[in-house]
């Protein structure tokens, strides 16, 4: 039962862009079309779980018992660049549209703070493994999930009468900004 | 100090390793008419074509944005027929040769 509330939570209570506010630059970069969101929100998650849950390892079995604590960030950043590039190789192979649509923010996902904030989270809160897979899949799953409802909105107020001024991504940040309101209402839900 | 000093050394070369073999894994066949090209544009990067440079106008010659040589503007007219026929003639990865103009 706690890890269900751990993980409805941190899908949507403590939701990683609309509470957070972090991993920003796609929300606002990659949201123009619902298909770049989701392969976004695809590699997003690959990225994210497999990172931290190695993250998670080295620190505990590793960084740990020799007390290299003050390694933490170097060691993580490095794991999460690599996975960041095997990513960029699997969809160049697989999906060179996907590949494209995605461009310079494929190679962002390294600087995604969102990446980083979840392999430190789970130290942090002293996770056990179990809730740090738990943890891992939910955050990205709640960023995916943020991602292809707003990029819903974003095509629909494509064709919709907005004043001129607002057009484009002024009225998107006007979007966001709602969103983060009405996700602050779920708070209390668990 | 010293173990972290070999624990950056095993980890890096152990991502490595791993990125490496990733790359063999998933290889890429590069389009090897891109390099030629791309020699055979004038090279100047002026961004008359309305690319950023001669890389982008080569990159939109393959895959099909641009159909005439004709908008590279300091190209000459030599330039431009060797460009079209070389695309005639020589088929892409998929088999099928483009239709461009010079």
């Amino acid at each position: 039962m706690e890890l269900f509330s751990l993980f409805i939570s941190a899908i949507f209570i403590n939701n990683i862009i609309l509470n957070k506010f972090l991993g920003m630059c796609p929300f606002m970069g990659v949201s123009r079309k619902t298909s770049s969101a989701l392969g976004m929100g695809g590699a997003v998650t690959f990225v994210i779980f497999f990172s931290s849950l190695i993250t998670w390892g080295l620190f505990e079995y590793v960084l740990e018992p020799l007390s290299l604590q003050y390694m933490d960030l170097i060691t993580f950043i490095l794991i999460i660049a690599s996975f960041v590039q095997l990513v960029e190789m699997i969809i160049k192979k697989y999906s060179p549209s996907l590949y494209k649509a995605l461009g310079i923010y494929l190679p962002l996902i390294t600087t995604n703070c969102a990446v980083l904030f979840v392999a430190l989270e789970n130290i942090k809160q002293g996770f056990t493994f179990v809730e740090s897979v738990v943890y891992s899949l939910a955050v990205p799953i709640g960023f995916t999930l943020v991602l292809i409802i707003f990029s819903a909105i974003r095509e629909r107020l494509d064709i919709a009468d907005v004043p001129k001024p607002l057009k484009g991504n002024p009225v998107a940040m006007i979007v966001a900004a709602i969103m983060a309101l009405a996700f602050s209402g779920l708070a209390g839900l668990v | 100090m010293i173990e972290a000093i070999i624990l950056m050394l095993v980890l890096g070369a152990f991502l490595g390793l791993g990125l490496g073999i990733a790359d063999e894994v998933f290889y890429v066949k590069p389009d090897e008419r891109f390099e030629k090209v791309l020699n055979m544009l004038p090279g100047y990067n002026c961004g008359a074509c309305g690319y950023p440079g001669c890389q982008g106008m080569a990159e939109g010659l393959l895959n099909g944005e641009v159909t005439t040589v004709s908008q590279c503007k300091p190209s000459n007219a030599d330039q431009r027929k060797d460009i079209s026929t070389y695309l005639n003639e020589n088929p892409g990865p998929d088999g099928k040769a483009l239709v461009i103009k010079p």
